[in-house]
């Protein structure tokens, strides 16, 4: 094993298709404890696919996926695909995951303190008033306690956004996987969220980030990967990748981004 | 105006009250229970099941409640040799269970319609949300589908539990003697059926009135951000 420890996230030969559309064709990568791991990537690429095909919210055609050394168990569902072999293996292995996602999706019927105590509570059974008191922490954290008892109708994308990324910090996860975290959001709300995942990159959590925001990843990104037409076209750090790359592809992507 | 005869009249009315509010939410609460059932079945990976499902919706929304009445009430006292062989005359006998009955399979079918575009409503991204916190089964439905499906329901089923407060009047074509039953009474002995129908009508209003203002309260409760009245800082 690399480092002499596993990997909080190993993924190998993973492919997935949807209908006639092969998405992942072949995606092997790994993520140690503290990496930050951008994923960039033209639209069609894959790279929101390999983020859900992780925690089985696709589940993918081949290959495996190992959370911290530990491999998701799938079965060979009849008709073909395959699905989760063991609903609580599954279960358990996702706590360790912490998703945010683009759209947010917080739960509607809740506040914004409840949302983030939800999953501690009833999923986790940790008590509720410890998990209330990490909560009002973790959206100090990220600016929201004056929102703590609005409900997500009632605050702005960008403010949904932390609590979400709240939300996925409290069920301390060991890994946070953010799905192109500021695609929906309005330029000006952009900053605020970025400035909170730059945090949680300076504390030395495990991350992968999917974006679309080229100087961000650059800055942030410990190692950058490239995902062109389901394939890793190129990998390597942030300078190496944005400063010279090998592939024309990637070049070719990195200079009309930045251009933009 | 003769307010004594319209004071006697209420007097009377009332008493015909309780087995209004009875007929009115025992066929409520057990249709609902059906309707979850049916709204389940419907959404059932097995297609008979959902067809049988759909079917019984499209019967029971498709006729009207006063044929349904009839045809259990009347229609099926035809069958009492096999049903009493069967041990179940003694319910069929009786207008009130045969009125409940009906009451019940036709709000069932309206239920279910309204429970299954409550769950159908449930944005895919925040089942997701809670399949990526590691929630499943019982506890995804309990902590999550279901409250955001009752958030999305509340307004129209509101609606449906007023249309079976009026629709117990339908019941007085048994023999049932609760509120229309007691003003048709009143009628064949006064003859006065203005101040009688009047009289009845300002009950159901009265009670529909109060109805309509527990759900008010329900669906603040429910969905308090989507209630005009309560602004996010008296939320607590």
């Amino acid at each position: 094993m690399k480092n002499g420890s596993r990997p909080a996230v190993a993924v190998e030969g993973l492919t997935k298709r949807f209908g006639p559309l092969e998405v992942l064709k072949g995606i092997t990568l790994e993520a140690h404890d503290g990496e930050v791991l951008a994923i960039l990537g033209s639209s069609g690429s894959g790279k929101s696919t390999l983020l859900r095909c992780i925690n089985m919210l696709e589940v993918p055609d081949g290959g495996t996926v190992a959370i911290a050394g530990e491999p998701i168990l799938l079965k060979e569902k009849r008709g073909g695909g395959r699905e989760p072999a063991d609903g609580a293996q599954l279960d358990r292995l996702r706590q360790k995951l912490g998703m945010v996602f683009q759209s947010f999706n917080l739960w509607s019927h809740l506040t914004v303190l409840e949302n983030v105590t939800e999953a501690p509570v009833h999923v986790q059974k940790r008590p509720k008033a410890e998990a209330t008191e990490e909560a009002l922490v973790l959206l100090d954290k990220v600016g929201l306690s004056d929102k703590r008892n609005h409900y997500p109708s009632q605050i702005s994308g960008g403010q949904a956004q932390r609590a979400a990324i709240a939300r996925a910090l409290a069920m301390r996860p060991q890994l946070m996987l953010f799905d192109e975290p500021t695609s929906s959001l309005d330029p000006e709300l952009v900053g605020d969220v970025l400035r909170v995942i730059r945090t949680l990159a300076e504390e030395g959590r495990t991350m992968m980030l999917v974006t679309h925001e080229m100087a961000f990843a650059r800055e942030v990104a410990s190692r950058v990967i490239f995902l062109h037409q389901g394939r890793v076209e190129e990998e390597g750090p942030p300078a190496q990748v944005f400063g010279a790359p090998k592939s024309e592809r990637c070049r070719q992507f990195i200079s009309s981004q930045l251009r933009s | 105006m003769d307010l004594d005869f319209l004071w006697t009249t209420f007097v009377r009315l009332i008493g015909g009250v309780p087995l209004t509010l009875q007929l009115a939410f025992s066929s409520i609460v057990l249709g609902l229970a059906l309707a979850v059932l049916l709204a389940v079945m419907m959404r059932s990976w097995f297609t008979p099941l959902a067809w049988a499902a759909d079917g019984f919706v499209f019967v029971f929304r498709g006729t009207p409640l006063l044929v349904q009445v009839f045809l259990i009430y009347y229609g099926l006292g035809q069958f009492r040799p096999v049903l009493d062989d069967m041990g179940i005359w003694w319910f069929f006998r009786s207008p009130y269970y045969c009125a409940l009955l009906a009451l019940t399979l036709n709000t069932a079918a309206y239920g279910a319609e309204i429970v299954r575009g409550g769950l159908q409503s449930v944005p895919h991204g925040q089942i997701e949300a809670a399949r990526a916190f590691g929630m499943s089964g019982f506890t995804l439905y309990r902590r999550i589908v279901a409250p955001i499906a009752l958030r999305q329901a509340l307004p129209a089923y509101g609606n449906e539990i007023i249309l079976m407060i009026k629709a117990t009047s339908l019941c007085s074509t048994i023999t049932l003697m609760e509120v229309t039953g007691l003003a048709h009474r009143i009628i064949s002995e006064t003859f006065r059926s203005f101040e009688v129908f009047f009289v009845a009508g300002a009950i159901y209003l009265a009670i529909n009135f109060a109805m309509s203002r527990l759900i008010g309260l329900a669906e603040a409760r429910i969905a308090p951000d989507l209630d005009q009245a309560s602004r996010p800082a008296e939320v607590h």
